[in-house]
């Protein structure tokens, strides 16, 4: 009975210690017989870091913080705990973050040289660094609860600035300002319309451009068509020929500029009595248009005119009597 | 008035004396090895093996209820696999060792103060005693080492076990996956969190055992006396194990 005791009791103790220290071992994620290298950093401070905060290496959990502690100078040094065969960058950093809003820490490994573009964290890498020995340079970002009492600052400014636009802003102000918003309306109307005009004028004169653009096109095609026929001809002398041919036709043409030029001197001589006759002949339209002069009376009185043409008619009876009876009218003697 | 409480101060200093009249026996008991030695295994078995089912029935309805309660105050706000995170810890570092502690203290504190009050009305602590026997030695060392080194034992698989319930709760009834879960534990947990409950469980079981002891050794008047101080072994054990839980808060954490 005793011995069986004792066996039932070991066998329970062992479990529980088996089970313990596997647990722990799995909990803490420690790889047993795992070699690793221990480096140490340098911060001015570690926020949230802990021991057993992870180590990662570009989001890859390469190790754990092993040790905190207070260094010279106002320094804190932790040891930092790397796997073996992990590649580390040529000029490590380490910058402590947080993983998550509730209050997960980090180191992060990263590279001297890929630094965050923050110049707090480059201002504590390089002071860290400036110490001069072995040590990493170590850098920690603001935690959500830095962060938070940033923004209930600025809230807290917004706050202020709100109350003052309040007493400023009071109730003839705020009129003012819906007339100005309302003016600014319009103004903005008035823009959009002048835009929209502005643009289609715009899109018209695109729209001529491509036009232009299209007749330059086929200007400039014709031209290399014309170019090749001049190549063409320059090869069988006809390029020739048209500019003798062109060149006697300037020299006709010349000399036709040269006539005309002749005629408009002489025109010009007689512009003079041109001008009188031009006159002339309007006096004599404005006579018989009022209805003065002989012809004017002629023209405008038609008692003149019917007897003119009575007289006519009887002169021409007369001459009809006369050759039939020229013995009435004419009558010869000699002596 | 003045006379009732001076008796009632009275006796508890006069209790004060009597434990530690008592403490001072079992210290000096302690160097007779060869007498409790090879009882001990016996109570080891008694207290701590044979406590093991209703530890892990207390731990795997624990875990469970961990796992829900914690869902149901996470939602919306906290990630879920905090659930994890909430059953490690509580179970690690509070609920198994205080729990079990409490559970122990009805189970084995009673157990001991009973046995020890029957053979001490019974008188057969006297005819130890008159065979040359230390009472001490043969009857509260074995039982004091036994619940000392077992209940971290018992409290370390209660430990597991709630967690694994919790964990079998939190993907079979919270759709929570077991990365999530693992996540959730490994996520603060501190090998601190571990040892920190089984040196709590260790104090319990140290003090159960010695308030069991006392009060069965210290019983008078039969089988009533032996009910009253079993009884108060109960019920004093279980104070001093949320006295011993705060007092350990204070100083460990």
């Amino acid at each position: 009975m005793k011995r069986r005791d004792e066996i039932i009791v070991g066998a329970t103790i062992l479990v529980t210690v088996v089970v313990v220290i596997a647990g722990a071992f799995w909990l803490s994620q420690t790889r047993l017989g795992a070699s690793a290298a221990v480096h140490n950093a340098r911060f001015q401070t570690v926020g949230g870091l802990g021991v057993g905060s992870p180590v990662v290496l570009r989001g890859v959990r390469v190790g754990r913080v092993q040790a905190i502690r207070l260094g010279e100078r106002n320094w804190v040094e932790a040891e930092v705990q790397v796997y073996e065969g992990v590649v580390l960058p040529a000029r490590p950093a380490v910058v402590a973050a947080s993983r998550s809003l509730f209050g997960e820490w980090q180191a992060d490994i990263i590279s001297l040289d890929q630094a965050p573009d923050d110049p707090n964290v480059r201002r504590d890498l390089e002071a860290a660094l400036a110490e001069g020995d072995d040590a990493w340079p170590g850098a920690t970002l603001p935690d959500i609860g830095q962060l938070t009492a940033q923004a209930n600052r600025i809230a807290t400014d917004i706050t202020t600035i709100s109350s003052r636009i309040q007493t400023v802003f009071d109730s003839q102000a705020v009129g003012e300002l819906q007339g100005a918003i309302r003016n600014f309306t319009a103004i903005a109307d008035n823009i959009n319309r002048f835009t929209q005009q502005q643009t289609d004028i715009m899109g018209d004169v695109g729209s001529n451009l491509r036009q232009g653009s299209d007749v330059l096109a086929d200007a400039a095609q014709r031209l290399q068509t014309s170019l090749a026929r001049v190549d063409e001809a320059t090869e069988q002398g006809e390029l020739e020929m048209i500019l003798d041919n062109t060149a006697a036709a300037s020299e006709q043409v010349r000399n036709a500029l040269e006539d005309l030029r002749e005629v408009v001197a002489v025109a010009r001589a007689n512009q003079a009595s041109l001008v009188r006759l031009i006159q002339g002949a309007d006096t004599l339209m404005t006579r018989l248009q009022e209805g003065t002069g002989t012809l004017g009376l002629l023209m405008s009185d038609s008692v003149l005119y019917q007897e003119a043409r009575l007289a006519v008619a009887q002169l021409r009876e007369l001459l009809a009597d006369i050759q039939a009876n020229p013995r009435k009218y004419f009558k010869f003697s000699v002596f | 008035m003045y006379n009732l409480v001076a008796v009632r101060v009275a006796g508890w200093i006069s209790a004060l004396g009597r434990a530690g009249h008592f403490l001072s026996d079992v210290t000096r008991s302690l160097r007779d090895v060869g007498t409790w030695a090879g009882l001990t295994a016996v109570q080891m078995r008694r207290i701590g093996v044979q406590s093991l089912p209703i530890a892990v029935f207390i731990s795997i309805f624990t875990g469970i209820v961990l796992a829900l309660l914690s869902s149901y105050s996470f939602t919306g706000a906290v990630p879920l696999y905090f659930v994890g995170t909430f059953v490690g810890k509580a179970m690690m570092l509070e609920l198994a060792p205080v729990l079990v502690g409490l559970a122990l203290a009805g189970r084995v504190g009673a157990n001991i103060a009973a046995e020890l009050g029957t053979m001490r009305v019974t008188e057969q602590v006297d005819a130890l005693e008159t065979l040359a026997y230390n009472p001490h030695a043969y009857l509260v060392v074995p039982r004091v080492v036994a619940a000392t080194s077992m209940f971290p034992v018992v409290v370390a698989l209660a430990m597991a076990v709630g967690m694994g319930a919790g964990w079998i709760a939190s993907i079979s009834l919270l759709e929570l996956s077991t990365p999530d879960f693992v996540k959730g534990l490994r996520l603060f947990y501190q090998f601190k969190d571990v040892w920190f409950g089984l040196v709590k469980a260790m104090s319990f079981g140290l003090v159960i055992a010695l308030i069991g002891c006392h009060k069965g050794l210290s019983t008078r008047g039969g089988a009533e006396g032996v009910g009253r101080e079993t009884t108060s072994a109960v019920v004093l054990s279980a104070e001093m194990i949320l006295v011993l839980d705060a007092f350990w808060a204070v100083v460990l954490l």
